[in-house]
């Protein structure tokens, strides 16, 4: 978005550098010079000439403000950069959780596999109406990473409205909380805020609501929206199905395709030959073989009821750091762009500036050896 | 023989050594753990876990999960853990309160299973430190 200001701030005064060109040129010419140091008793003159008295000192704060600006820019690149790491640091801590959880998992669903299983968060229901998390960040300046995600959920909402479907939004994070209050005929069952480091809190705050949401049978579907992080530069969003859970630990999303959940993808942000780069790295987490003397305190049924809600927990809680790494990433490429830009118009104003500088002590210079010629 | 306890959540390790003795809330009752322990696969439930350390019990309020036991290692997978010492007992309290109020309040299957669940997280937080004193 900053980007966006700095080229419409240019545009907003597009003829600038055209007058002061035009202005300079005049000046060099020779004859023209004394009209125009005569212009402010002229007042159809003074019009043209005012602009570039006070073009110089515009310029200079212009200049001044561009430099801020570039600071800022790059201030916030660096904190984005800083927190990128931190968010990386808490899906690595979270990852002895996962594994284990998928390990057993994975097991107790092989030796399930010959019973009839009939847990809550299983239940295929036909559907009538869908609920959609859709996951935005809380800031702005970050390019068009909430954007694209709200256009995201507008496009699958029009999707449903086609199926003749129901639908109701649980909005997660300011940016997309104001944009849904100000449409107040899209129906949102809840409003979330993110904060800085999703923590298992609100991952567990989101997954109660659509615990009650599906077992109360209010709604028979639930769809999560979240920018998936694919490196510093690329994020995707995309749409997971959550509920129904399928009791095979694994992720479809709305085309059906499945990702094993075995399969555990995470980022590593790395610096290579000075810059920061990422590597996403897909991890096989061994599955390996429990006892077989194993017992089963409970029924297998209530044990999978106990484990279905922590892997829903944990895929809610991965898909809002996935969520806040992308945001962060596509805040470090707007703000590291926004810096670019200023940084090349501060240039750009610096040349008109001194050019200006230099005419005018040019124009000063003739006016007094013009004036030296007239005495002698 | 010594028995190996591990305690994860999805944001960290809440506990990872040693211990003598584990007494765990299941689904199904409170079940002890002693060193050389039957493999077993059980479901926890929301409430306390009883750790021994020498002669000395600490508490540690579940919010429900997982625990697999075997080969005398322990592992509990949670949504949540709080170590008893570290709960403010005041605030506990309060948010017993507030959820006691809020499932008289609920109206609805949907509200009364929400409030429900908040009551017992917030009683077993409570219980997680009068279990100390």
């Amino acid at each position: 978005m900053a980007t966006s200001n700095l080229t419409m701030w240019v545009s907003s005064k597009p003829s600038l550098s055209d007058t002061s060109s035009l202005s300079f040129r005049s000046f060099i010419s020779p004859f023209q010079l004394p009209s125009q140091s005569s212009a402010p008793c002229n007042p159809s003159r003074s019009s043209s000439v005012t602009p570039i008295q006070c073009g110089l000192r515009e310029l200079r704060d212009r200049i001044d403000s561009v430099k801020n600006t570039q600071k800022i820019t790059e201030a916030m690149k660096l904190v984005a950069a800083a927190k990128v790491r931190r968010a990386q640091e808490a899906v690595v801590n979270g990852r002895p959780f996962s594994e284990s959880l998928v390990e057993v998992l994975y097991n107790i669903n092989e030796q399930l596999q010959t019973e009839d299983i009939d847990a809550p968060l299983t239940n295929v229901r036909p559907v009538k109406k869908v609920a959609l998390v859709v996951v935005t960040g809380d800031r702005g300046l970050c390019g068009g990473f909430n954007n694209s995600i709200i256009k995201k959920a507008e496009q699958r909402i029009a999707e449903l409205k086609q199926l003749g479907l129901e639908y109701t939004v649980i909005s997660v994070g300011k940016k997309g909380n104001s944009y849904f209050n100000r449409r107040p005929f899209i129906p949102v069952d809840r409003f979330l805020e993110g904060s800085n480091l999703p923590t298992a809190k609100e991952a567990q705050a989101i997954a109660d609501d659509v615990f009650s949401l599906f077992v109360s049978e209010e709604v028979d579907k639930v769809e999560l929206l979240y920018t998936k992080f694919v490196s510093l530069v690329k994020s995707d969003p995309v749409i997971h199905t959550l509920l129904p859970l399928s009791p095979k630990g694994e992720i479809c999303d709305i085309n059906g395709v499945c990702v094993d959940a075995a399969e555990d993808e995470f980022f590593r942000l790395t610096t290579k030959e000075g810059k920061l780069t990422v590597e996403r790295d897909v991890v096989r987490t061994e599955t390996a073989d429990f006892s077989p003397i194993l017992q089963f305190e409970q029924d297998p049924v209530q044990i999978l009821d106990a484990l279905l809600p922590l892997y829903l927990n944990s895929q809610i809680l991965r898909a809002l750091q996935e969520s806040l790494a992308s945001e962060l990433a596509a805040r470090m490429s707007a703000m590291s762009s926004a810096t670019d830009n200023a940084v090349e118009l501060k240039k750009t104003l610096s040349i008109v500036y001194n050019r200006q500088r230099q005419a005018k002590i040019t124009g000063e210079i003739l006016e007094i050896v013009a004036g030296a010629n007239a005495l002698v | 023989m010594t028995l190996n306890l591990c305690v994860l959540t999805p944001n960290r390790i809440v506990w990872d050594s040693e211990v003598k003795e584990i007494i765990l809330s299941t689904n199904s009752g409170q079940i002890g753990v002693l060193p050389n322990h039957a493999p077993i696969a059980t479901a926890v439930d929301i409430g306390i876990l009883r750790i021994r350390l020498n002669g000395q019990w600490l508490t540690m309020a579940l919010m429900g999960g997982f625990a697999r036991i075997g080969n005398n290692e322990i592992t509990i997978l949670v949504n949540d853990a709080e170590k008893g010492s570290d709960i403010d007992p005041q605030e506990a309290q309060q948010a017993l309160e507030i959820a006691e109020a809020n499932l008289r309040k609920a109206e609805g299957k949907r509200q009364t299973i929400e409030a429900n669940l908040a009551l017992r997280r917030a009683r077993t937080r409570v219980e997680a430190i009068s279990a100390i004193s």
